[in-house]
């Protein structure tokens, strides 16, 4: 229940924070340089924004991910460890993250 | 193997969805390059600025755009009863994906031919 | 389809395989008049009696009723004595039946169904019926019955089981089957273990392993709801205190006449 559920609500925030995303960030394409991305995450509430995004996209992705590999009878004997893998892996991947959206 | 709407839905959410889990990493240890200074973000920048790394960002929008629009189909199907119209709304899906992954891949397309 | 007089003759492709001989199923070709009104079960029957007495397949009623002959049709999983010949031919007027997908084959069309079994004794079948059993009946509204959206009608034919995808991947899952007759047994007023029932479902292999490819419904031959099913029972697990509370207060007046309040829910059937 808890993975389900954390899939569905990282996947309306995702539906949120990454139109959000790719009209502030990506659009019109080229524009992306060091300059705008610095002028924007200036902004506090940016940092905070972009920092919510990465917790999503972290859930969605790993959710996501345990749910195709324990879908398959082999794997799902692992399915504990597997599950570990992925809190280990969140962990990591947010502190990296984390670091990179305040190094702007 | 049967093949139905459903299936194919569920075939395509899988492919985009793993394809967008290595896109994810990639992309954040591309953006990770400033913790190395400006100088390793500005070199992994370059290494994707290429014209086939363009090319390649269309296929990277259909995935999301897709993998999205699919998922609001999913979210309407858990709360309202709409199985019925199940091979309706993925066609929808797909006609809705594709208008806005041409919306939006043009301007990449123009770019990358730049 | 070729004529030959006034009765037309099909091509009627079955999957064949006997463990001890075969070591891949193979295609064998079989001609079979086709008058109007003859179905498939008919022309297997007339095959094993005519032309190769080593045709398997399972049939029992001949009435839609048992759900021993269903089997894949040109890719779409029906009840064989239930379909008309005629109607189910592809383009090339060719008729390909193949035994239930995922499944073990045991020879030709008869798979091993024990994995389908296994797991719909899991959703405990049976009705636990309150301790204030009424002396003359339990009464239940229009809408009550028109919740279960004609669940009882599943003839465990296991066409669902064997056409859905997470089935294919892992046969840890539950399946369609079991939970529709847990969501049966859930909302049915007189059942009196929801909460026990719920929770039993509250697992990874459990109501959220279905991925919501809807080919229950494109396979069921009596035309049901799995999905919808899965959907609501998905809602009731995570309050299923409440909901089990709710019923105990709905058994207190198992034995009072109903009124009837509103219009009875519309029934969503899968076609």
């Amino acid at each position: 229940m808890r993975i389900f559920l954390m899939q569905r609500w990282s996947a309306v925030a995702l539906l949120v924070f990454l139109t959000l995303h790719m009209v502030v960030v990506h659009y019109p394409p080229g524009h992306i340089d060091v300059s705008r991305v610095l002028e924007r995450l200036d902004n506090p509430l940016w940092k905070a924004i972009d920092i919510a995004f990465l917790v999503a996209v972290l859930t969605h992705a790993l959710t996501g991910a345990y749910m195709v590999i324990t879908d398959v009878q082999r794997f799902n004997v692992y399915k504990r460890a597997l599950a570990w893998v992925g809190v280990v892996a969140g962990v990591l991947l947010f502190i990296y993250g984390t670091q990179t959206i305040l190094a702007f | 193997m049967y093949r139905s709407t459903g299936f194919i839905a569920f075939v395509l959410r899988r492919l985009t969805g793993v394809a967008l889990v290595i896109y994810l990493l990639l992309h954040m240890w591309v953006i990770g390059g400033i913790n190395g200074g400006a100088e390793t973000f500005n070199e992994r920048m370059e290494f994707l600025g290429k014209p086939f790394f363009r090319l390649l960002e269309i296929g990277l929008l259909a995935a999301v755009v897709y993998h999205g629009v699919d998922g609001i189909r999913l979210l309407i199907g858990h709360y309202f009863q709409v199985t019925e119209y199940r091979r309706g709304l993925f066609y929808a899906v797909i006609v809705v994906s594709g208008i806005l992954v041409i919306a939006g891949g043009v301007p990449i397309l123009l770019f990358a031919l730049e | 389809m070729a004529t030959n007089g006034s009765v037309p003759t099909v091509t009627i492709r079955i999957q064949r395989f006997n463990p001890d001989v075969d070591k891949k199923p193979y295609l064998q070709e079989f001609q079979v008049k086709a008058p109007p009104g003859k179905t498939i079960l008919d022309a297997l029957h007339e095959i094993k009696e005519e032309q190769d007495g080593s045709v398997t397949f399972r049939r029992s009623c001949r009435h839609a009723i048992c759900g021993s002959c269903a089997m894949n049709v040109n890719g779409k999983h029906m009840l064989v004595c239930d379909a008309p010949l005629r109607e189910h031919l592809d383009r090339k007027g060719v008729l390909t039946l193949r035994p239930l997908a995922y499944l073990p084959i045991i020879k030709d069309l008869v798979v091993d169904r024990s994995s389908f079994w296994e797991q719909y004794q899991r959703v405990k079948p049976w009705l636990i019926p309150p301790e204030n059993i009424p002396e003359k009946e339990f009464r239940m509204s229009p809408a009550e019955v028109a919740a279960l959206r004609d669940a009882e009608h599943c003839i465990m034919c296991g066409a669902c089981y064997s056409s859905c995808q997470v089935i294919a991947l892992t046969k840890q899952y539950i399946g369609p089957h079991a939970l529709l007759k847990a969501f049966l047994r859930v909302l049915d007023p007189r059942d009196s273990a929801p909460a026990a029932r719920l929770a039993d479902l509250d697992r990874g292999d459990g109501v959220y392993r279905c991925h919501t490819i809807f080919n229950c419904i494109d396979a069921c031959p009596k035309g049901l709801n799995p999905t919808e099913a899965i959907e609501t029972l998905r809602k009731l697990v995570i309050k299923r205190q409440a909901f089990e509370a709710a019923r105990a207060e709905r058994q207190r007046r198992l034995d009072q006449p109903i009124e009837v309040v509103g219009e009875a829910p519309a029934l969503s059937g899968g076609e």
